[in-house]
């Protein structure tokens, strides 16, 4: 029924720093099916941005295939890219990057630019997108006067507006605090649950990480561990120590009573 | 949410920026279009002080021919009695002194004054040179050589006295109403050779045996205050006037010309003349004839047209000395004009250059960012290529609005002056001409504001798009 939307192979990613070699990426295989929602975690410096960068189509691997809606991306030549990442992917950051001069519906109608030849239909695709990021009332707002929690949403809708087929995100959260934090979770999960979208997350915050369905531990440019989410519980209604049904909003599992948001000692080593 | 409103909004994010480059651009453009416009007015004056000196180089090289095969002949001023200095003469160069063509060179015409000193026949407020009874003389003509004989005789009318400061000495001169002068209007003078004035304004010249006609200059016409048909009344008789001549180069601005016997009469000189202008037969003859005259006559003074030949040639050196100078001063104007442009063009584009390059570095991330959301190598560079563009065009505006008003001031600070004086020949001033743009200037200027618009942002512009969005997400 899933099929992969992303497949990696035998990635491999060096750095030249000044006369020494980086390996930033080391024969890094990964799979990802769509609508599937993954935390990347791990050590400062253990590639994840790189990573994230080389799925984007923002930098090129060294080595290895990345293939993405059955392209492979790292064939396609360098003045083509943009329209993959245009219409494939849709990026978040950890620092919103939003264009200060334009206002929210602007910074989401960006991408569409080139995609979408009506000016109206942009903009009403911007407000529907604002919409469902729960902004409604605040297109017109510049970022300078949205909260950091708001921004990112912003971020968020326009990462959205080509509908693409996966959603990166870096460190969404890394600027946020606990309680914007929590609420932008919710919302990727949400989309992802939703919508279907297949959300790539980096994340240094094993709370949510938890959230999502897959996690995998990065540690010197090598996928080390992988474990599941909460988040395949709640997609799955069962829980992942009693395999008894559970509802979305459920802190604890009613059988076993036990959280179903805190895993204990996950990625310990 | 297009490309242009886009750089709008980057350009009034740095209001202060985008002024100090709009007004920094539109001061260069402005100083770039008023030079050439200084220069077209330059060209322009120079051009017509060119052609002014060169009709006057025409006409003198004209009169130098004709009076290569004459001689001026009249009675020497210490035979007289009296003489002339020649140092009260207050510009010997300027227009009207420079030589009458017939009989100046002994007998200059202005000096009414002295002439009152001289014997009864003269006398009173009338004023000629020294007289020469006309019968002693008829002999010149049978020398052999001598083609035609002109009688002359000359007889200023003046009053007033006047002061000129001249190379600071004060000279005192009586100045002369007007210049009887009394020329033979027979048939194988009037039609063989010029012994009238040949630019006839208004009426007609006078004719062969013409009485009771004058020919006015137009100082006369304004000092009598007459046209052509009028009567006028010149010592106690009336006269038809019967044309106005504008006087050349080598013509005394105050002679009025009648008939040699009607020039008689009213001055009360029947049988005498001033001067007499022998026509030889060929250039060549003219020394021969001269001494033949002198051995004759040892009282006259013969003057060949060597002493103003020599004259006339030196005036023409001078002439054309000024030219040479106004056409050289031209191309200094053009040299520092070319070099002035030059540097402005430089320092505008350097303008551009930087102030690109700048909003370049400082919007590294937002680059990244673009690129990273799909944004592609060419619109990106479109983007930062009409940033510039509309900065420039803006400044252009400006700048042309600057230069309409400014461009006078502007040009003549910025550009040395073409002309002015030389020697004692006034070859007008550039600065007279007026410094005006063109529509067709102003639409250059427009078009070089776009192009060094273009030019200083597609360096920077080619740098934005070169960015690697990875690197550019790490900038901060
Ligand atoms: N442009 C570069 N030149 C040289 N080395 C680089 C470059 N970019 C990244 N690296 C190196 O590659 C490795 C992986 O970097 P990366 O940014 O992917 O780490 P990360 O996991 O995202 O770390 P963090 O959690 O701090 O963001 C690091 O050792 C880093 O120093
Ligand atoms: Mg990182």
């Amino acid at each position: 029924m899933s099929k992969p939307v992303l497949q990696i192979e035998n990635l491999n990613k060096t750095y030249m720093l000044g006369k020494r070699l980086v390996n930033a990426l080391t024969n890094l295989n990964l799979t990802v099916n769509k609508g599937e929602f993954i935390a990347i975690m791990g050590p400062s410096g253990s590639g994840k941005t790189t990573l994230l960068n080389v799925i984007g189509c923002i930098d090129k691997p060294t080595e290895g295939t990345v293939t993405i809606d059955d392209v492979n991306v790292t064939k396609t030549p360098e003045n083509k890219l943009y329209k993959v990442r245009r219409d494939k992917m849709g990026f978040i950051f950890q620092s919103f990057n939003l264009l200060p001069y334009l206002n929210a519906r602007e910074n989401v109608e960006l991408p569409m630019e080139g995609k979408i030849k009506s000016r109206e239909e942009r903009k009403k695709r911007a407000s529907e997108l604002l919409n469902l990021v729960g902004l409604s009332g605040r297109e017109n707002h510049r970022p300078q006067r949205l909260s950091q929690g708001e921004q990112q949403r912003v971020a968020i809708a326009r990462a959205l507006a080509n509908d693409p087929a996966i959603i990166l995100a870096d460190e969404p959260t890394g600027n946020l605090d606990t309680k914007n934090k929590q609420e932008i979770i919710k919302l990727l999960a949400n989309l992802n649950l939703n919508q279907g979208t297949t959300i790539i997350m980096v994340t240094h915050d094993t709370n949510a990480a938890l959230h999502t369905e897959r996690m995998l531990l990065l540690k010197d440019g090598k996928i080390v561990k992988e474990k599941e989410g909460l988040h395949l519980a709640k997609k799955n209604s069962k829980c992942p120590h009693c395999g008894a049904p559970i509802k979305i909003t459920d802190d604890n599992c009613q059988a076993c009573k036990k959280p179903l948001f805190q895993t204990d000692e996950l990625f310990a080593s | 949410m297009g490309i242009i409103s886009r750089a709008l909004r980057n350009l009034s994010r740095r209001k202060v920026r985008a002024l100090l480059v709009i007004v920094a651009l539109s001061i260069s453009l402005s100083i770039m279009v008023s030079i050439p416009a200084g220069l077209m007015a330059n060209q322009e004056s120079t051009s017509a002080m060119a052609n002014n000196l060169g009709n006057t180089i025409t006409q003198t090289s004209q009169s130098i021919n004709e009076t290569l095969s004459q001689i001026d002949v009249s009675m020497s001023s210490n035979f007289a009695g009296f003489g002339f200095s020649q140092a009260a003469t207050p510009t010997p160069n300027t227009s009207g002194r420079n030589g009458g063509s017939t009989s100046d060179v002994t007998g200059p015409q202005n000096f009414g004054g002295f002439g009152g000193a001289g014997g009864g026949q003269f006398g009173g407020a009338s004023g000629t040179a020294s007289p020469m009874n006309q019968s002693l003389y008829s002999d010149i003509a049978d020398i052999s050589g001598v083609a035609a004989v002109e009688e002359i005789l000359t007889a200023s009318q003046g009053s007033s006295n006047q002061t000129t400061t001249f190379m600071g000495r004060t000279f005192t001169t009586l100045i002369t109403d007007y210049t009887i002068q009394g020329i033979p209007l027979i048939s194988e003078l009037v039609d063989g050779y010029t012994v009238l004035p040949t630019n006839i304004t208004a009426g007609r010249n006078l004719q062969a045996g013409e009485s009771g006609g004058v020919l006015l200059s137009q100082n006369n016409s304004k000092f009598f205050d007459v046209g052509v048909g009028d009567e006028v009344k010149i010592v106690n008789e009336t006269f038809t006037v019967v044309g106005i001549y504008s006087p050349s180069s080598t013509e005394n601005i105050q002679s009025l010309y009648m008939n040699l016997s009607d020039a008689q009469r009213i001055t009360n000189n029947t049988g005498y003349i001033t001067s007499l202008k022998v026509f030889t037969t060929s250039s060549e003859l003219v020394d021969t004839v001269a001494s033949s005259i002198s051995s004759l006559h040892s009282e006259l003074t013969v003057t060949t047209q060597q002493d103003r030949l020599n004259q006339l040639q030196q005036q023409q050196s001078l002439y054309e000395e000024a030219l040479a100078s106004a056409q050289s001063s031209l191309a200094a104007t053009e040299a520092t004009a070319i070099q002035e442009i030059i540097v402005v063009v430089a320092a505008t584009s350097l303008i551009v250059l930087f102030v690109m390059l700048y909003t370049v570095r400082e919007r590294t991330k937002e680059i990244g960012t673009l690129k990273a959301i799909g944004f592609s190598n060419k619109v990106v560079m479109g983007q930062f290529l009409i940033e510039g563009l509309l900065l420039s065009t803006i400044a252009g505006v400006v700048g042309i609005a600057i230069a309409a008003f400014a461009a006078p001031t502007l040009s003549s600070l910025l550009l040395p002056t073409v002309g002015t004086q030389m020697g004692f020949v006034n070859v007008g001033n550039a600065t007279s001409s007026t410094v005006t743009l063109s529509t067709t200037l102003m639409l250059e200027a427009m078009g070089v504001a776009v192009l060094l618009g273009v030019v200083g942002t597609l360096y920077p512009a080619w740098r934005a798009a070169k960015i690697r969005p990875a690197e550019a997400m790490k900038y901060e």
